[in-house]
């Protein structure tokens, strides 16, 4: 197996989770919403799959599970921000924190026990082809799903009257008013589903993944996907691109290691967080004027309201 | 020629459509209402950890009389104050000038490394007193360059420092991760860390107590900042930066300068910070280094409004659910990190229900 | 108007207000105000904004409930609890500010408006918006995205929008106040339409000569109350509908002739300019303009003709690509140069652009761009406090006190503080962009004779304005912008507003 091929596939294996979570993301912030909480989302999404999945026995429970959960959080940031008016920015934080603190409360007896999450499933004659069959069709039923969520979304966001009144709350949430919609509704629907996208990633990584539960697990993961918004310039094909490229840069350092190459491992974890900020630096005035205009608002107006 | 173009009168709002928070905000005052969240807080967290399976009754018993009842755990609150005021107060001024620093912990954590690769470089040919300052200064100047990186991405893309302070905060713990694990590792087996403080060099404690000075630094540093911010030009200029960048901008201020400099004070700020958390606290360099400090400060600023005073009491406050948190561990067998729950909840609390609701425009 | 035709069935009015009352708490919003709209007419609805004009309309669209009188549709009575009520009873409403999705096709934004399943059947609508546009008259875009539409080809939108969700009766709130006089021409030949199939339109607004123009009926607001109800304008003079409006007379300005001053260098000097906007077009296309000291010289366009970027370029804000830009001789490159030179301007949104919500009138009077006066590290408020008095005196316009937040003031008195800082100062150059808005009719006259003073002490004053009547009134000559180029230059004596518009949409002087 080629070095190249290992890690184009651990990078669609690996980022799916974040994949899940920035598509989540984008529909969030197309209405106007930045969530800096999606990693507690991810967390909580992976503990409740965690669980569900060692009680039932059943990965896709566990991914219901996850994406309840994800959805539960990203709910109260939604109340919080756009019915209580409160700073996007200290609201996520506190969510994450608040996601922290449960899933070390509730997934402490969960350390170490196992589970049977998610097989592999080699797509019948697809996966044959040479490369592509390895990389993208010998992949858990998760990350195909995945492959669906992308056009599904940009389906929904451009197509459909709900997407349409998801992006008019990110533009101009007045519109939304004088035609008798609710701001607050549509916003709110908007986070909510981000918040459950996030948590099937978090699910992912729990029992797909790496099928193990440890406090912490999600480690920026789900901060990197908020990033992958911002420069994916909101289109969920770029989010997708964009991810598979995070996940193989999380892919180069155990391949490389497995290989015997010696590369520092925590030199290349920083490797997706710097390219991130590589690619923003260099294409930053393009994205930023491209983003939702009720979103341009929130990064203006940051601190004190 | 008479004019017959009759204008706008608005001197007066023409529908002064009445904002209309609920009846119970407007019924209840302030301090009622600032009362009631921790309350209900403290409530939520109990049915979470009944529902968890612990007594909320012995768990709180136990916290409050490990916390407040013993001379060490109060020590202990001052101690972990310290870091916690001087990073908030590294929120509290880029936020004046309406700039949004979340990276608490990536500052805090280089200025710790800067602290510690001064003292593996000087500590054994130097008094410990010159190394100490030379800590000092190593820690602020990491600290405020780590923020630089940031502001400048902000100035010349225009990339907002939320996502990129957010960011580098990764880079930095790997940057710490990588410096631990392999050039600065002091011990080959085992949990791996720097090489520990000289006495000399650590922070000096208050006498009779566990408490190091640094709780001192952090007092003075917050009344120099409420001083800097209210009452100096450069504060009132940050302040209209901050406000509105286009008025400062019309007024001639050098909008770019004021704002990066806000965010170099905060890191400086922040690179103290951890240099109190590694001199006074930890005195080496361990994975866990600075613990969520970053974040947990963030939360406390705004808690406390931005304002350095109350940043006193909001850090005041963690650093005791901190020390609570501790004491859930060791008495009640909870997760110490079960406490950001509680915290987070009083969070909640506060952020969405002490402020009136903005009404929506139509 | 057209003749009335072979006997009709007795019609019944479209929109009746019957003594419709609403006041919110001390503020006599509305009182007792009636009017009627029939169909196939044009009503104006007259009045300064603190006389109650959207007040009035929010009721009859179902934003406010009132506290007595009743409304009537089609002479029935009418509960019009919310705007989905009014659409049902074919009110339409097409709002000053076009709530219109800038990101979004002209489609998306009819597909918002229409009532409809999951998914959008956009290439139905599309061609359901092509039949409409013939129908009425209005020709648009369906695909065009509607930030790429001028302000009047939006209004357009916004109209077809509301007429093809049912709207019998389309009410038009302040619609003429960013068109040039031949695309307002345009618009009423879209009303004049609307009223030949039959539609009832309510117009709000506050020119008369446009009541005169395209009105069948008026109805005049001041202080919450009707003035003149159902009036035909033609049967009343100038002097009776302003009086009524306003409540008494208006004074002529004082008004010397220039002199242009001996100065060595003009207040402002533009060579061959061109300049990039905010959306990366070119906003100005080798503009050359002088102000000499001494003159004023009036900026007369349509909006969005590069006027902003004429005052950013002139103060500093946006710097130009090519070409120069001298300040009193000085080069100006930064807004510290501009100010440095001796310039000061009056902002076209003081809102958005001078104002620190949290700070105070005090605080903002040290924003003028003059070093702030020193006490230590700290400012010294005294001194601010005293410069404040004196020049609230020499301006005139009675600012608020120095302790008020400008967040809670008015846009008119917020105004007021921008132009008390901005023309009490020694300028060379005065960049006035707008400056009655939001004024009243006392203090419009105020301001305009400030900067008149300005004029007279040796300044340089450009004010660029959307209101014909006060450059001609104030201007030693006007120069009139079309897309970014100067379309002309017009002088005193050829005053005239068909001229000038014409110039406005880029025809020949």
């Amino acid at each position: 197996m080629s070095l190249v091929v290992d890690v184009m596939t651990g990078g669609v294996r690996g980022g799916t989770s974040i994949m899940y979570a920035a598509l989540g993301e984008t529909v969030s912030e197309k209405a106007g919403v930045i969530n800096l909480g999606t990693e507690g989302s991810m967390l909580v999404g992976a503990l409740a799959a965690y669980a569900a999945c060692v009680e039932t026995g059943n990965p896709w429970v566990g991914a219901l599970a996850g994406a309840f959960a994800g959805g539960v959080l990203a709910f109260i940031h939604a109340y919080l921000v756009v019915r209580r008016g409160a700073s996007q920015f200290a609201s996520g934080l506190t969510l994450l924190f608040l996601a922290l603190g449960l899933t070390a409360l509730f997934g402490a007896s969960y350390v170490g026990r196992q589970v049977h999450g998610f097989d592999t499933w080699n797509v019948p004659l697809l996966h044959d082809i040479p490369v592509i069959g390895e990389v993208f069709f010998e992949q858990d039923p998760l990350v195909y799903l995945s492959y669906v969520m992308v056009p599904l979304l940009w389906w929904g966001l451009t197509r459909t009257r709900v997407g349409l009144l998801v992006r008019t709350a990110g533009e101009r949430s007045e519109a939304l008013v004088v035609h008798g919609y609710s701001i607050e509704v549509w916003r709110a629907a908007a986070v909510t589903v981000g918040g459950m996208l996030a948590g099937v990633g978090g699910a992912h990584l729990s029992i797909a993944y790496a099928n193990a539960w440890f406090e912490n697990m999600i480690s920026g993961r789900g901060f990197i996907a908020v990033a992958l918004v911002i420069f994916a310039i909101w289109k969920p094909y770029r989010v997708m691109l964009g991810a598979w490229l995070f996940g193989m840069a999380i892919a180069l350092s155990p391949a490389l290691q497995a290989r015997g190459y010696e590369i520092n491992q925590f030199l290349l974890d920083a490797v997706p967080f710097v390219l991130t900020l590589v690619v923003l630096t260099v294409f930053g005035r393009k994205t930023l004027s491209g983003s939702p205009a009720e979103l341009k608002r929130v990064f203006e107006n940051a601190p004190p309201t | 020629m008479t004019v017959t173009m009759i204008k706008p009168v608005s001197d007066q709002p023409s529908d002064p459509s009445p904002a209309t928070p609920s009846r119970l905000r407007t019924a209840l005052p302030g301090i009622v209402r600032w009362t009631a969240a921790p309350v209900a807080a403290l409530a939520l967290f109990a049915i979470l950890l009944v529902i968890q399976g612990t007594n909320p009754a012995d768990a709180f018993s136990d916290m409050i009389s490990s916390t407040f009842g013993r001379q060490q755990s109060i020590e202990q609150i001052f101690i972990r104050m310290t870091p916690l005021v001087l990073a908030a107060l590294a929120v509290a001024v880029p936020a004046r000038a309406g700039m949004t620093n979340v990276g608490g912990e990536g500052q805090i954590i280089v200025g710790a490394v800067a602290a510690c690769g001064t003292y593996l470089a000087l500590g054994d040919s130097m008094s410990g007193a010159i190394v100490m300052v030379t800590m000092i200064i190593a820690s602020v100047i990491a600290g405020a360059a780590w923020a630089g990186i940031a502001g400048l991405m902000r100035l010349v893309t225009g990339v907002n420092e939320a996502i990129s302070t957010l960011l580098l905060n990764f880079v930095a713990l790997d940057l710490l991760l990588f410096l631990i694990y392999q050039p600065w590792r002091a011990n080959p087996v085992g949990q791996p860390a720097t090489r520990e403080l000289s006495d000399a060099a650590k922070l000096p404690v208050i006498s009779g107590t566990k408490v190091h000075v640094g709780i001192i630094l952090a007092v003075v540093l917050v009344v120099v900042v409420h001083v800097v911010l209210r009452k100096t030009r450069w504060g009132f200029r940050i302040g209209v930066a901050g406000g509105n960048a286009e008025a400062a901008r019309r007024a001639g201020f050098r909008v770019g300068a004021l704002l990066l400099s806000a965010l170099l004070i905060g890191g400086a700020l922040a690179g103290l910070a951890g240099f109190v958390q590694f001199a006074g606290v930890e005195y080496k360099l361990r994975p866990s280094f600075g613990h969520q400090l970053g974040y947990t400060a963030f939360l406390a600023c705004w808690l406390a409004r931005h304002q350095p005073f109350p940043i006193l009491v909001a850090a005041f406050v963690f650093a005791a659910l901190g020390v609570a948190g501790d004491s859930l561990q060791i008495d009640s067998g909870v997760p110490s990190a079960a406490i950001y729950i509680l915290t987070a909840l009083i969070l909640m609390a506060v952020l969405g229900f002490t402020t009136a609701k903005k009404k929506a425009r139509i | 108007m057209s003749d009335d035709p072979a006997p009709q069935p007795p019609q019944r009015p479209l929109l009746t207000v019957l003594a419709l009352t609403k006041h919110f708490g001390e503020v006599k919003a509305n009182t007792d105000v009636s009017l009627e709209v029939w169909p196939g007419t044009v009503h104006a609805l007259v009045g300064e904004n603190g006389a109650g004009k959207s007040t009035l309309l929010k009721m009859i669209y179902g934003v406010y409930q009132p506290d007595a009188g009743q409304l009537m549709v089609e002479g029935r009575e009418a509960v019009i609890d919310s705007p989905a009520d009014a659409r049902r009873l074919g009110i339409g409403m097409v709002f000053q500010d076009l709530r219109l999705v800038p990101a979004l096709t002209v489609t998306e934004n009819v597909a918002l408006a229409m009532p409809g399943g999951i998914t959008l059947k956009l290439k139905e609508l599309k061609a359901k918006i092509a039949e409409s546009s013939e129908r009425f008259g209005l020709s648009v875009d369906p695909s065009a995205r509607v930030e790429h539409l001028s302000i009047g080809e939006r209004q357009r939108v916004e109209i077809l929008k509301v007429l093809m969700t049912g709207a019998q009766l389309v009410i038009l709130d302040e619609p003429t106040s960013v068109l040039a006089p031949q695309e307002v021409e345009a618009l009423f030949r879209v009303v004049d339409h609307l009223r030949d199939q039959g539609f009832g339109v309510l117009i709000v607004t506050h020119k008369l000569n446009e009541v005169r123009a395209i009105a069948d009926q008026a109805t005049i607001l001041r202080g919450g109350r009707t003035i003149l109800t159902n009036v035909v304008p033609k049967e009343h003079t100038d002097d009776e509908l302003i009086q009524a409006m306003v409540g008494h007379s208006v004074s002529d300005l004082v008004r010397r002739p220039a002199t242009v001053a001996e100065a060595p260098q003009p207040a402002l000097q533009i060579t061959g300019v061109d300049c990039r906007g905010d959306k990366g077009h070119l906003a100005l296309k080798a503009v050359t303009l002088t102000v000499h000291r001494g003159e004023l010289v009036g900026i007369a366009g349509v909006a969005g003709s590069g006027q902003r970027e004429l005052c950013e370029v002139a103060m500093g804000l946006r710097k130009p690509d090519k070409g120069s830009v001298l300040v009193d001789g000085a080069a100006v490159q930064s807004p510290r140069a501009a100010l440095g030179a001796g310039a000061s301007s009056v902002p076209e949104d003081p809102v958005a652009d001078s104002v620190v919500g949290r700070l105070s009138v005090l605080h903002h009077m040290t924003l003028d761009g003059r070093p702030l006066p020193k006490r230590g590290f700290g400012i010294n408020w005294g001194s601010v406090r005293n410069r404040t008095e004196s020049d609230n005196e020499r301006v005139g316009l009675r600012i608020a006190p120095p302790h008020r937040k400008l967040g809670e003031l008015s846009g008119g008195n917020i105004q007021r503080v921008v132009l008390t800082r901005e023309l009490s100062l020694d300028s060379s150059l005065v960049v006035a962009a707008y400056p009655s808005r939001g004024l009243d009719i006392a203090n419009v006259r105020q301001t305009q004779q400030v900067l008149l003073d300005r004029r007279d002490h040796g300044a340089g004053v450009l004010v660029v304005s959307e209101d014909l009547d006060e450059l001609m009134g104030i201007a030693d000559r006007i120069v009139v912008m079309h897309d970014g180029h100067i379309s002309g230059e017009v002088l005193p004596t050829d005053y005239d507003r068909r001229r000038i518009g014409q110039l406005m949409l880029g025809g020949a002087a």
